[in-house]
């Protein structure tokens, strides 16, 4: 090669160079699963029958909960809840599916010392176990309530292909991140479509034609404590 | 005065020296020993190997013989920070060694070493109970 065409190839690499790192950054984004997006959920109330819990079953099983049967130690991902306008004492309450809301700005995650607590690409809110240090600053952090702490070692082990949790760390519903990784829907969501409800959805809210942005866009949607400035991603109808 | 002086021994001989020898007489005489009777050490413990090497292993044995632990702890990491948790598995441990009571406990135990892996993740020690899960699982 002369000394010509080796400053020319070399060139050629040099203008090359921005272009080839920009795929790389793209593909290793698309590639951080199907949450090239950003998941939400709706819970639509109207559709949600009176002293139905098969969310709340599918998700113990699915996700080995713990259910000591002892109110202080159970933990609980997705759980009925009894809520009432803030500040409003005398009003009628009303119940619903309450889990972690994946906030835009999770208290939890910026309180976690060791980082345990953090928020994928995706903007789910997951916690890792191996490095929870078990100081439980994300449940006072958590302003749903949503964090749960094991106190407990947790015998029950329904779902074998999913790791349960050692006593000594937080944890919280974590969208069946496991689930939507492999293109499959949370447990939740299936089992209120098999129960023939079909008021939870979960999807991509950055695609203006995924199912849950229809909904949202359709209906009227409430956050639960939106002032609190935490950008909660569930969505609930008819609340 | 300098004549007076006391080598720092003479008077310590007895308080420092002598139970200096009683404290480390007994290490000397097992090095000796040991060395004289051609000690062979611990027994190595009996790992239930496949009959057959599978092409499927995750790497040759002397690798995972001494970084075992720290290979499952980076790709621990990148799973559980950087998501395709189905893609990586134990599972692809579990279809050789289907025992973990036989395999990975052998040496923890010859080492005293209490991995707390398998409090959360399934890794039984009964092989059978593993072949039907992962029967089961696929």
């Amino acid at each position: 090669m002369d000394r010509r065409k080796f400053l020319k190839t070399g060139g050629r690499f040099l203008a090359a160079t921005p272009f080839a790192c920009d795929l790389l950054v793209a593909s290793v984004a698309s590639a951080s699963g199907p949450g090239a997006g950003r998941w939400g959920m709706v819970i639509d109330l109207r559709r949600c029958p009176e002293g139905c819990d098969a969310c709340v079953k599918a998700c113990r099983r699915e996700n080995n909960v713990a259910e000591h049967g002892d109110p202080r130690w159970d933990v609980h991902w997705i759980r009925q809840v009894e809520i009432r306008p803030h500040g409003q004492e005398d009003a009628p309450t009303r119940t619903v599916p309450l889990l972690c809301n994946h906030c835009e700005r999770p208290p939890c995650a910026q309180v976690c010392p060791v980082r345990a607590t953090y928020q994928r690409d995706d903007g789910i809110v997951i916690v890792d176990h191996h490095r929870c240090i078990g100081c439980r600053y994300c449940l006072i952090a958590c302003p749903y309530n949503a964090r749960f702490f094991n106190y407990r070692e947790n015998e029950a082990w329904p779902n074998k292909d999913y790791p349960k949790r050692s006593h000594g760390v937080a944890e919280s519903c974590h969208l069946c991140a496991h689930r939507l990784d492999q293109g499959r829907l949370p447990a939740c969501m299936e089992a209120c479509r098999d129960a023939g409800a079909g008021a939870i959805v979960v999807g991509d809210l950055d695609n203006p034609e995924s199912e849950i942005s229809r909904l949202i866009a359709a209906n009227s949607v409430k956050r639960i404590r939106e002032d609190l400035g935490t950008g909660p991603k569930v969505h609930y109808i008819g609340l | 005065m300098s004549g007076d002086r006391k080598s720092p021994l003479d008077g310590n001989l007895v308080k420092v020296v002598f139970p200096l020898l009683v404290i480390l007489a007994p290490l000397g005489l097992s090095v000796i020993g040991a060395v004289s009777a051609g000690d062979p050490g611990a027994e190595e413990p009996f790992l239930e190997l496949p009959p057959e090497p599978n092409e499927g292993c995750v790497r040759d044995a002397e690798f995972m013989r001494f970084h075992h632990w720290e290979l499952l702890r980076e790709v621990r990491d990148q799973v559980v920070r950087g998501g395709g948790r189905h893609e990586i598995s134990l599972d692809r441990c579990r279809s050789c060694h289907p025992s973990r009571e036989r395999f990975c406990s052998r040496c923890h135990e010859a080492v005293s070493l209490q991995p707390d892996c398998f409090g959360c993740h399934y890794y039984p020690a009964d092989p059978a109970a593993a072949v039907d899960h992962a029967r089961a699982g696929r």
